[in-house]
């Protein structure tokens, strides 16, 4: 029998070396290229095939050294040490610019006797900056196959494709590194070999290295500098150094990027474009997706059967799933923004700006990648905060990000700040896009504010530190994070649509029935909204949001949203459409003019900040809490977190309605 | 000032090339990174730009002008010399 010959490969390399790109050009397979330490946080893997050869890439998390100082860092030695070595090599990606760097890794990972192939990324920036590096002597030097490549323009691809096919990994001989003669009696003699077995005594895990008075973190630090030595010792005879130094790019930005003045105004100005891009640019597109799903509801409502399966299409399915696909556009440009940040290299300047001011708050400047991440989706931001070395912080960071405004919360904002806010503009901004930076905003310092009560909880021996490469700028692949921001929409759209499905058809059959009216009939069907299960059941909860300023269709809205907020849209989009009272228009018309049985309109200001408040704090993303969860891999904190937010976004919107109304 | 020849590099002038030289790191406090990233003894460097209220330092080194943010914490375990000093 045939086995699937299917080959597989690792990518492995610092973070920053074009390593994401490499992996892209690749593998036609839709994969995230970060610029900051560690956006690549768990293991990706894509195909290609090349001369009838399947091909499998495995993406490992980017890592200076064996030694881990972060989680993203511990999953990548963990592989490579204790792995199963069922794939073919290793093809290690080394930026020319920081080439001395990469080599201690690679040096490493050699001696732990994986098949390597080096790809030498990116040397026409070295030569710019004057510096030549000799293939040929780096090659021998190394005993590897050394090859180029420009990945951003597609060179050298073919020519790893062509390496790989024919197995042109090498296996080191000697090892780099000589284990220090007064540590050999340390090692295990059963270890597959010395620098294994070097390993296990340098990462403690050997029980018994302590009762040999061994410090482990001295022979780390012993092993990095004899191995940077032994690598100068390489580099003098490889590398030539040119007079001609020309400044680049990274340089000239720096001067205004990291300016202790202009570097905060620029990142404040970028988030403003975001949001005014995020409200306005989108508007267009909303319009059409509105007026193309009430042609669609209408067109429905005119050519199916009269019945209940006509109210369900019409009243039930499409008007919920047209409220969340409207959001589409909004989400699909903030993420489109921060991924072509992130691309660029200006994330990790941030960082660089922010650290000293979110210390105060226990957090890390890395926390404000998460945190600026989470204004898209708190789900992938909690990941980030794998590299987050110092327990705490992360631990801090995954608790307060699901603070910030993700655009899950954005279909909500939008609504209600169309309800209550005037179209009115102050030098030429609109009132509405002040209100939902306002929000974000609020966001922020709440999760600043929360993080700073919540450090004094938590224990961490461990001490913080910040150690951390700039990168230098990269020209975002616009194209590439378009196609990636379509796909994330796509996955929104989807997976949110799912379950706007079914909420909306259960919302819909507890709105078309209702309990019978006369002895002979089991239930009321057709019924009049306010006589429907789901107002029992809105109405059952009124006493409890009633001090909100919600009335029951707001409580329904609340209930269903616990399954994830912008459910909220869909949710009153179906009530508001099986309401027969009210007058035909858009939904929002139609919450516009909902009054009150005594008159006063549903949606006035209080009620409205009420309900913004509300979703602001309220911890409402089911899937968020399974990743915190999976993060923190702790019931204590993830239940912490879902009683302390919806605890404060109860006390908060109550306090507001009760001041406002 | 100019007289004392060995510094810190959280110490160290901005905008003027030192040179590291050790490490104070007798109790094992320093994290590892600081060594990992190339910020070796011999390493040439220069402090190009400091976060306000004391934040983090912006520092060039070696000959591939690598760029690094460390906070001062983190300066204070390198110990560094004056260039000038040791001869320009």
């Amino acid at each position: 029998m045939q086995e699937n010959n299917k080959k597989q490969i690792l990518l492995v390399g610092n973070p920053n070396v074009g390593k994401s790109t490499v992996f892209n050009a690749l593998s036609n397979k839709k994969q995230k290229t970060g610029n900051y330490a560690g956006v690549t946080v768990s293991s990706h893997s894509g195909n290609y095939s090349y001369k009838n050869e399947e091909v499998e890439i495995v993406d490992l998390p980017g890592s200076y050294s064996i030694y881990p100082s972060s989680e993203d860092e511990a999953i990548f030695s963990k592989f490579l040490i204790d792995g199963q070595k069922d794939y073919s090599g290793v093809v290690y990606i080394l930026e020319a610019l920081s080439i001395k760097r990469g080599l201690l890794l690679f040096q490493q990972i050699q001696d732990l006797g994986i098949p390597m192939i080096l790809v030498l990324n990116q040397i026409d920036q070295a030569e710019r900056r004057g510096i030549h590096i000799d293939i040929e002597k780096l090659s021998k030097a190394l005993n590897i196959k050394v090859i180029q490549t420009n990945a951003k323009e597609q060179i050298g691809i073919e020519a790893i494709k062509e390496a790989v096919f024919s197995n042109d990994f090498v296996t080191s001989e000697k090892p780099s590194f000589d284990i220090p003669a007064e540590h050999k009696n340390l090692l295990d003699k059963n270890a597959e070999n010395d620098y294994q077995a070097w390993i296990n005594v340098t990462l403690e895990k050997n029980s018994d290295s302590a009762s040999k008075n061994i410090v482990p973190k001295r022979l780390q630090v012993k092993e990095t500098v004899r191995r940077y030595q032994n690598v100068d010792k390489i580099l003098a005879d490889v590398i030539t150094k040119k007079a001609q130094f020309k400044e680049l790019l990274t340089e000239k930005l720096d001067k205004v990027l990291v300016h202790k003045f202009w570097g905060y105004i620029v990142f404040m100005f970028i988030l403003l474009i975001i949001f005014q891009c995020v409200y306005f640019l989108a508007e267009y597109p909303m319009n059409w997706i509105d007026e193309a799903f009430a042609w669609l509801s209408q067109f429905a409502g005119e050519h199916l059967p009269e019945g209940p399966i006509n109210s369900l299409v019409s009243q039930g399915i499409v008007p919920g799933l047209g409220g969340i696909i409207i959001f589409a556009p909004q989400i699909g440009i903030l993420l489109y923004f921060l991924y072509l940040l992130e691309d660029s290299g200006y994330m990790a300047r941030v960082v660089f700006l922010m650290d000293r001011l979110l210390r105060p708050f226990g957090l890390n400047g890395k926390s404000i990648v998460p945190l600026v991440s989470g204004t898209a989706c708190a789900i992938p931001a909690v990941i980030s905060t794998r590299n987050i070395e110092n327990l705490k912080e992360r631990l801090l960071t995954i608790l307060v990000t699901p603070f910030m405004t993700c655009s899950a919360r954005l279909p909500v904002y939008s609504i209600i700040i169309g309800l209550i806010i005037s179209d009115k503009t102050i030098f030429g901004i609109q009132y509405k896009a002040l209100v939902l930076l306002g929000m974000y905003l609020l966001g922020f310092f709440v999760a600043l504010l929360s993080a700073a009560i919540l450090k004094n909880f938590i224990k961490e021996d461990n001490k913080t530190y910040l150690v951390m490469d700039l990168p230098t700028y990269k020209k975002p692949l616009f194209g590439y994070d378009f196609k990636l921001v379509l796909g994330k929409v796509w996955d929104f759209i989807t997976g949110a649509g799912k379950i706007i499905f079914i909420v909306s058809i259960i919302i819909w059959v507890l709105s078309y029935f209702g309990p019978k009216q006369n002895p002979d009939e089991m239930v009321a069907t057709d019924v009049h909204l306010d006589h429907s299960y789901l107002a029992k059941m809105g109405k059952a909860i009124e006493p409890a949001i009633a001090p909100l300023g919600y009335d029951w269709k707001m409580g329904v809205g609340i209930l269903t949203s616990f399954v994830a907020r912008e459910v909220f849209v869909g949710t009153m989009s179906t009530l508001y459409s099986l309401d027969d009272d009210a007058p035909e228009g858009k939904v929002i018309d139609k919450m516009r003019h909902d009054v009150k049985p005594n008159g006063e309109k549903v949606f006035n200001f209080a009620t409205g900040v009420s309900v913004l408040l509300f979703y602001a704090f309220a911890m409402q993303c089911v899937s968020t809490l399974a990743v915190v969860y999976r993060e923190t891999k702790s019931w204590k904190w993830t239940g912490f977190q879902v009683v302390m937010m919806t605890g404060l976004a109860y006390f908060v919107s109550l306090i507001a309605y009760q001041i406002l109304k | 000032m100019k007289d004392i020849q060995l510094h810190t590099l959280s110490s160290f002038p901005k905008n003027k090339i030192g040179k590291i030289v050790d490490y104070d790191n007798d109790n094992l406090n320093m994290p590892t990174k600081i060594i990992e990233m190339g910020l070796l003894p011999e390493t040439l460097f220069k402090i190009l730009y400091q976060a306000p209220f004391n934040g983090p330092l912006y520092v060039e080194f070696g000959d591939e002008k690598s760029r690094i943010a460390l906070r001062k914490e983190e300066g204070d375990f390198i110990i560094v010399e004056d260039l000038i000093n040791a001869g320009k």
